[in-house]
């Protein structure tokens, strides 16, 4: 009998502290969890929840999986004196992957805001990993300072590689800041691709989510092309408790992707 | 499969087959009103014994409580979790309402992406007679959501057995094969031509009183009307105005699915996970990590309920997410009634 209830166990093996509040932990399942880019999973913090989180690393590699976490509340919270070598559970994979064969082609002008790079870096590695079946793969990150970017390391990497073009602003710089200063909406004044086209993929704050697909629907970008993160409170991620149903959709099972086309017509889809 | 008729002096000794190898549950009726029971061999015949309910209207405990657990454990960690051995019983005497709303359960937790192996193995376990409505009260509306106040070859993916009670004993006809087993152990014998008719005239005397009851359908496009009214706060708050929030509505509704998983520490490292059940009125239903809430506002979450049960259920699943049971109205303390809210939208 499978229990869809029922984490499996999975070991803290590294943990990499990204900014003051965020950090990435790299998790070994005790068997392999077969997430695609989009997927999320449903992460037991034992004895303090349940919290839901997209993988942030490769689905082309997936004997660890990685899950670059905010700390905002209980779940979080405790899960910041987890150290390595700390048991948690894991659930999933739930939810609709990205439908890279629509990609295809195509140039793709990724959005991300703050902690929301990392359900996008997944998608972001899928992409790299598979370059030439894609057109150029855009990334546009914005975070409140410099302090609070995620993967700092790892961008000046991905910088070099083919078809790949970043730009990064920050609200508030410091005096080593060498690049843009303003909200993530300021990298967008110019956008690169043939937007009638391209695909647009947004993951970030509420607030930045609603500028930036105004932005992008201003530009040209079709609302079918728009992939949004809807992040909304989760409990199952089965499509049974109700918990995360944002208009017809219950974002555990049909998203948490959804498109502009998909959410246009729900009253404050951004909240 | 052909109806029998079973008569009174015989039902005993059939509840006292049944009662030997499984739990059966009945309809009591306890100050007035109906409340599921558990039979007691001792129960038959007793002269202290509650009296059976069959001719009421549905217990006031919704169905949905014998197989979707109010509070139920569903996982540990490390250690993995297998839950108990369902046990063998029969529902003796639901309502036909009963049998939908047991559908719309089946929807969301065996029929859905995931399948919710403890629900299914308990329901799979379990037989369930459906007694027809005589007389529908004031709250039932089972006719404006497609239903009728007694179970036949509709309702058999939920009903095993329809019983109506007629002068001098039971009608019962089998639903489903397991329903022809469980008759199989009574004395029941093939139903006569009056027997029959008398039934019929009861079921249609029963419509015909919902029919009174409520006059006014609902309309076929009810669920796109009430997705249409998603920004009309000025409407929602009006039919709100009177809710206190008890959550009551949707503790005794049979078709609200909503549950929490909550964890509980047991040592370092280790949970116990409990699901429970959740109501979509309580404020913090959809607030998400950091406080943000998408409906904070007590008029988004009342029409939400509406569209949920209206209108989404009814656009995805072919059919409400309510039986017409009228549970919900019979509990409020506002006194508001789903139908004249549904009514109104489509003024
Ligand atoms: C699909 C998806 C992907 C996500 N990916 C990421 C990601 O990659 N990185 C990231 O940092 N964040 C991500 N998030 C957000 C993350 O899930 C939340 O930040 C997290 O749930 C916060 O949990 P918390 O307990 O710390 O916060 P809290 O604010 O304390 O709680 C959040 C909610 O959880 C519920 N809750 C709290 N305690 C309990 C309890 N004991 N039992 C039951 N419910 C409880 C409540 O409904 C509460 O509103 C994602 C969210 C979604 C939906
Ligand atoms: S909404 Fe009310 S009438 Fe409909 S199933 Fe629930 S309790 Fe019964
Ligand atoms: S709603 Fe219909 S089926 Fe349910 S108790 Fe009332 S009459 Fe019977
Ligand atoms: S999180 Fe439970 S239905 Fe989506």
């Amino acid at each position: 009998m499978t229990n869809i209830f029922q984490p499996i166990s999975a070991e803290i093996i590294k943990t990499i502290d990204e900014t003051p509040n965020i950090r990435t932990f790299v998790l070994r399942p005790e068997q392999e969890v077969p997430f695609l880019a989009g997927q999320f999973i449903e992460l037991t913090m034992p004895g303090f929840g349940e919290a839901p989180f997209t993988p942030s690393s490769s689905h082309f590699n997936r004997d660890l999986i990685e899950m670059t976490i905010m700390k905002v509340g209980r779940a979080t919270g405790a899960l910041f004196n987890f150290k390595v070598g700390d048991k948690v559970g894991i659930r999933g994979p739930y939810g609709a992957r990205y439908p890279l064969e629509k990609f295809e082609g195509r140039d793709i002008y990724i959005v991300g805001g703050g902690v929301g790079l990392a359900p996008l870096r997944a998608l972001f590695l899928a992409l790299t990993h598979e370059i030439d079946k894609y057109g150029r793969v855009f990334l546009r990150y914005g975070a409140r300072t410099p302090a609070d970017i995620v993967y700092k390391y790892l961008i000046p990497e991905w910088e070099k590689l083919k078809k790949v073009d970043i730009d990064l602003s920050v609200d508030v710089s410091d005096e080593k800041w060498m690049k843009k200063v303003g909200v993530v909406t300021c990298l967008m004044d110019e956008i690169p691709c043939n937007e009638a086209e391209s695909i647009a993929v947004v993951c970030g704050p509420p607030i930045m989510m609603k500028f930036v697909t105004m932005k992008l629907l201003e530009a040209g970008f079709q609302g079918q092309n728009i992939y949004l993160s809807m992040e909304t409170n989760m409990s199952c991620g089965l499509g049974q408790c109700g918990h995360c149903k944002l208009g017809p959709y219950f974002t555990c099972k049909d998203g948490p992707v959804l498109t502009w086309d998909q959410v246009k017509g729900i009253p404050d889809p951004f909240v | 499969m052909k109806p029998r008729f079973l008569p009174t002096e015989k039902q005993k000794a059939w509840l006292s087959v049944l009662v030997a190898d499984r739990v059966v549950f009945f309809p009591a009726i306890i100050k007035d009103q109906v409340h599921w029971q558990r039979l007691d061999p001792g129960m038959l015949g007793a002269a202290d014994a509650p009296e059976w309910g069959l001719e009421r209207i549905r217990a006031s405990e919704p169905v949905k409580s014998f197989f979707f657990n109010p509070r139920e454990k569903v996982a540990t960690f490390p250690d993995k979790f297998v839950s108990p051995e369902p046990e063998k019983r029969v529902l003796f005497g639901a309502s036909a309402c009963d049998a939908v709303a047991l559908r719309v359960n089946r929807k969301m937790f065996v029929e859905g992406d995931f399948k919710d192996e403890a629900y299914a193995r308990r329901r799979a376990a379990t037989c369930v007679v459906v007694a027809d409505c005589p007389s529908p009260a004031d709250t039932c509306f089972c006719n404006l959501v497609g239903n009728r106040p007694f179970a036949g070859d509709e309702e058999k993916d939920e009903a095993d057995v329809a019983l109506s009670v007629v002068e001098g004993g039971w009608v019962l006809e089998p639903l489903t094969g397991r329903g022809e087993e469980l008759l199989g152990s009574s004395q029941a014998v093939e139903a006569t031509e009056a027997q029959l008719a008398a039934r019929q005239a009861s079921r249609e005397a029963a419509g015909k009183r919902l029919a009174e009851v409520n006059p006014k359908r609902f309309a076929p496009d009810t669920a796109d009307r009430i997705w249409q009214r998603n920004q009309d706060k000025e409407f929602w708050s009006k039919h709100a105005a009177d809710c206190v929030e008890c959550y009551g509505c949707l503790m005794a509704c049979p078709t609200c699915y909503c549950f929490l998983l909550y964890d509980k520490a047991r040592g370092q490292g280790e949970m116990e996970r409990t699901k429970v059940w959740d109501a979509c009125y309580i404020a913090a239903y959809a607030r998400v990590g950091g406080g943000a809430n998408p409906r904070a506002e007590f008029v988004k979450r009342f029409y939400n309920r509406f569209f949920c049960k209206f209108s989404h259920f009814k656009t995805w699943q072919g059919m409400p997410a309510c039986s017409g049971c009228g549970r919900c109205t019979a509990v409020c303390m506002g006194k508001i009634d789903v139908r004249k809210v549904v009514l109104d939208v489509l003024q």
